[in-house]
């Protein structure tokens, strides 16, 4: 659905709302509260350094061969035109398609740093996993650039858009396609405002029994659709849990993603249990979901869907 | 020579002192031998003498010191122990198994010195160990591992010589070339104390026999004032009797068969 | 004996300066090995220059180093402890440093606390055993030590467990990978560190070498020699636990080491504890290189962990060394 711009007022009114709706939904997503007041060089401003995730300081010229070791970062990439700059990627950066023709180096937990120097890039984007501060440190100290990002919240894909614009040169591709994806989130809360909110369990794993926490993006997403999570009050990513404060939580859906679903449905327990208490199962879309980038408007869009039937999009 | 004073010695959480109140004198050029019956106190002394039992009371001194004042390396200069049971974890060849025995006068930054192999050339001979000086010690029968060990002991070239129970395991032949070695060290001046609950060959070649009882000393002197019928009798707990070998003129013990009611 | 100990130290000298240039020769990017050494001077491709001294070279060294390390403190326990299946990680200092370096990661804990966490945890570990033999034995008995390094062990995996099970996966992964081991995160300052801590216990270990001799043929024959038993025990004991502790912060758990490397060594024909020592430490510097090479050729472009190789490759020799023994 697209919204119209009726006067240039009202399309102020719009460009504020979805600002509003981008630092709300960033708030929302908040991990590392310095990590939020020290945002990066906004595309055309003065400073052109920038400090990553795992603090350190990275200067924001544009890089000419790039390594990209997430599936979230690859992506971003090459829908902000940067792909042809890329010259290696993670072996499970399979989004969009055409990053299957960038060469693999690998894992992206731990990479092995050898294999990526030999692909010769001037910058390396990592997973600000403490994992990969190792190879970040090796990276450095071998006099290539790296920035580490973090992709746990919706706030971390605003940052690392601005980021991966400034050090590809694709700044304004990069605002666009954030704003692209903002309008959509935003179009969505709106129309979902008025509609009862199921209460709802992202079901994670089976043994021992863990549920998605607030602290994910796939959470605030949840909750831009209009669903409420059960565990909201658990601030970590994944949360363990047991059976008993499942069932004295009493969601309504239950959602999962297709290789968890498998546990649920073949498990006597689960079944057992879900199906006396009416829980909904529902299988989500992970192709959209698993990682915090540029779908995620479409996968807002696909978990109301699953939360309001009959909701006709936002 | 090896002199205990009145040596009190106890194990750690024991009711009883192991050995009470013993008093032994091992003089220079002479065999001195330590028997009992079993939980006398023997191998307590010999502990004792090696600092791993501290004394409750009394004193053991060596060529007139005290060992409780002296350094374990210095001490092992002056009396070599050959201990009774000895099992190593891992084989070694014999001649440096004997070379060991000059760790008492190898300081951490000394080296390896002619004087002491000639040491280890001299005890290999006076022990009579020199044809399993190329072998390894797990190929080595009950016997000869025993000689080695006392050539090890030989090497420290210490003034006394204290051996537990050096003749178990050993067929006659060994036992007779232990005992005569012995004797003829002795002979040469080393003071020698040896622990054995071999009566019989004690009683043939030490020139002073000690009889422990619960830790006590039930008597000593030479071999015909202790081999006597009624004491080993009330210390052994069997029926004895005692009979002067014609051969070679020592008294020599008999054990009568069941017991005497 | 003495006349062999030069040409056995020399045929190890030389086995492990060839594990160390095939360390540095070989990996994921191909260096010919003229190429190689010019990248050791410094000179050529300022990549290939960076691969070979940047990255290989320094996780080399530590490999070494590990070895090395690993090897002295296994040599010196078996002969103390007068058992051939001592080993270092088996009286609690593995236990402890995992302790430590679970507590540091789960902690959130920034990248130089690990190491240093660990070496305080085996620290810990390694006091606490020397208390309860102490308490339970009354003396530092080779065997209390034994069990009661066994106990700790015991003790700090149960720890490990309740840390981990509540922990985020991060967390799990991050302590999983430190406890199997690796050099990858090799640098010269941690070079420096360990390289200071094996010179300082392998050289004390050396002077108490012949002490070990004769601890070797047990406790009265050594106090018959004139050894302290109990001090020296626990001086062999101490120094042991601490170097390999040095190499557990530095690069995790490389288990087998410490077990095989002195059977390896006594497998040369070498008796005393000096020679053992310096052939052990030849010996387990050249392993734990090879398993190091092997750990980043053999799966590209992952890596195995340092201590699955060293498992993998100590189990078989160590077979053919029990059989041999028979």
């Amino acid at each position: 659905m697209l919204f119209a711009i009726a006067s240039r007022r009202l399309a102020l009114q719009r460009a504020l709302a979805v600002t509003c709706a981008a630092l709300a939904l960033a708030c929302a997503g908040r991990g590392d509260a310095r990590r939020d007041s020290t945002p990066p060089a906004s595309g055309g401003s003065e400073s052109t350094i920038g400090v990553d995730d795992f603090g350190d300081t990275v200067a924001l010229t544009p890089a000419k061969r790039i390594v990209s070791l997430s599936p979230m970062t690859t992506e971003l990439l090459f829908t902000i035109g940067a792909g042809p700059l890329l010259v290696g990627r993670t072996e499970y950066d399979v989004w969009p398609a055409a990053a299957k023709s960038v060469p693999s180096v690998g894992p992206g937990i731990r990479p092995n740093v050898e294999r990526i120097l030999a692909a010769r890039p001037d910058l390396v984007v990592l997973y600000a996993a403490n994992d990969n501060r190792g190879a970040a440190r090796a990276l450095r100290a071998a006099g290539v650039r790296t920035v580490a990002l973090k992709s746990d919240h919706l706030g971390d894909f605003a940052r690392a858009a601005r980021f991966l614009g400034a050090v590809s040169g694709r700044d304004s591709a990069a605002q666009q396609a954030l704003d692209s994806v903002h309008a959509t989130l935003d179009r969505v809360a709106r129309s979902v405002r008025g509609l009862p909110k199921p209460r709802v369990l992202w079901f994670l794993w089976d043994n021992p029994p863990m549920v998605l926490g607030s602290g994910s993006y796939q959470s605030e997403l949840l909750a831009v659709a209009g669903g409420e999570n059960v565990y909201r009050e658990r601030r970590e990513p994944a949360a363990q849990v047991s059976m008993e404060d499942i069932l004295t939580r009493d969601p309504q859906i239950v959602f999962a993603d297709p290789g968890a679903d498998i546990q649920l449905k073949t498990s006597a327990r689960w079944g057992g249990i879900a199906a006396r208490r009416g829980w909904r199962i529902v299988t989500i879309d992970d192709t959209l979901l698993n990682r915090p980038g540029v779908t995620l408007g479409m996968a807002a869009v696909s978990l109301a869907r699953a939360l309001h039937p009959g909701w006709r999009g936002p | 020579m090896i002199k205990l004073t009145e040596v009190v010695a106890r194990y750690p959480r024991a009711a009883a002192p192991a050995v009470n109140g013993v008093s032994i004198v091992a003089p220079r050029g002479r065999v001195t031998a330590v028997v009992g019956p079993n939980g006398s106190g023997k191998s307590t002394l010999v502990r004792a003498l090696l600092g791993l039992i501290p004394l409750e009371r009394g004193a053991i001194a060596v060529d007139g010191e005290e060992i409780a004042r002296l350094d374990p390396r210095e001490r092992a200069r002056r009396v070599a122990v050959v201990p009774q049971r000895e099992s190593p974890a891992f084989p070694l060849p014999v001649r440096e198994l004997i070379a060991l025995g000059r760790r008492p006068h190898l300081g951490a930054l000394s080296t390896w010195s002619a004087a002491d192999t000639r040491a280890v050339d001299d005890a290999i001979m006076a022990a009579g160990v020199g044809e399993l000086v190329e072998r390894s010690s797990d190929e080595l029968s009950g016997g000869e591992w025993q000689r080695v060990r006392i050539a090890r002991g030989l090497a420290q070239r210490a003034s006394s010589l204290v051996l537990d129970e050096p003749t178990t395991f050993l067929d006659v032949a060994h036992e007779m070339s232990v005992f005569e070695l012995l004797a003829g060290l002795a002979r040469d001046g080393m003071a020698v104390l040896l622990v054995s609950h071999q009566l019989n060959l004690v009683a043939r070649f030490a020139d002073e026999i000690v009889l422990l009882h619960h830790g006590r000393v039930a008597a000593a002197g030479s071999p015909s004032t202790v081999m006597r019928g009624d004491v080993l009798e009330r210390v052994y707990e069997w029926p004895v009797v005692v009979v002067r070998d014609p051969a070679v003129g020592a008294p020599a013990l008999v054990p009568l068969r069941g017991r005497r009611d | 004996m003495t006349a062999r100990l030069p040409s056995v130290l020399g045929a190890l000298a030389i086995v492990l300066l060839l594990a160390m240039i095939a360390g540095v020769a070989f990996g994921n990017v191909h260096v010919a090995l003229p190429v190689t050494w010019r990248a050791l001077r410094g000179e050529g491709d300022p990549l290939v220059v960076a691969v070979v001294r940047d990255l290989r070279l320094p996780r080399v060294m530590l490999a070494a180093l590990v070895g090395g390390g690993l090897a002295v403190s296994g040599v010196s326990l078996q002969s103390t402890l007068r058992n051939g299946l001592a080993e270092p990680y088996l009286l609690g200092v593995s236990g402890g440093a995992a302790v430590g370096a679970v507590l540091a990661v789960a902690a959130g804990a920034g990248w130089l606390a690990v190491p240093v966490a660990a070496f305080a945890g085996a620290v810990a570990a390694v006091l606490v055993t020397l208390g309860v033999a102490h308490a339970a034995g009354g003396r530092a008995d080779g065997r209390m030590l034994l069990m009661a390094g066994v106990v700790v062990g015991a003790f700090a995996n149960a720890a490990i467990m309740v840390v981990l099970a509540n922990a985020p996966p991060d967390t799990i992964r991050d302590a999983t990978w430190w406890m199997m081991g690796s050099v990858s995160g090799a640098e010269w300052r941690t070079v420096r560190a360990l390289a200071l801590y094996l010179a300082i216990g392998a050289v004390t270990l050396w002077l108490v070498a012949r002490d070990v001799d004769a601890l070797a043929l047990g406790e009265e024959a050594a106090a018959a020699l004139g050894v302290r038993v109990a001090r020296a025990t626990r001086l062999v004991y101490l120094v042991a636990a601490l170097v390999a502790a040095a190499t557990v912060s530095a690069a995790g758990l490389v288990g087998f080491v410490g077990l095989v490397v002195p059977h390896l060594a006594r497998a040369t024909g070498l008796r005393s504890q000096r020679a053992l020592l310096a052939a052990g430490m030849l010996i387990g510097a050249a392993l734990v290189v090879a398993a190091d090479l092997v750990a980043r050729v053999a799966r590209p472009p992952a890596e195995l962990p340092l201590g699955a190789v060293t498992a993998l490759v100590g189990v078989p020799f160590f077979l053919a060394r029990l059989r041999a023994l028979r």
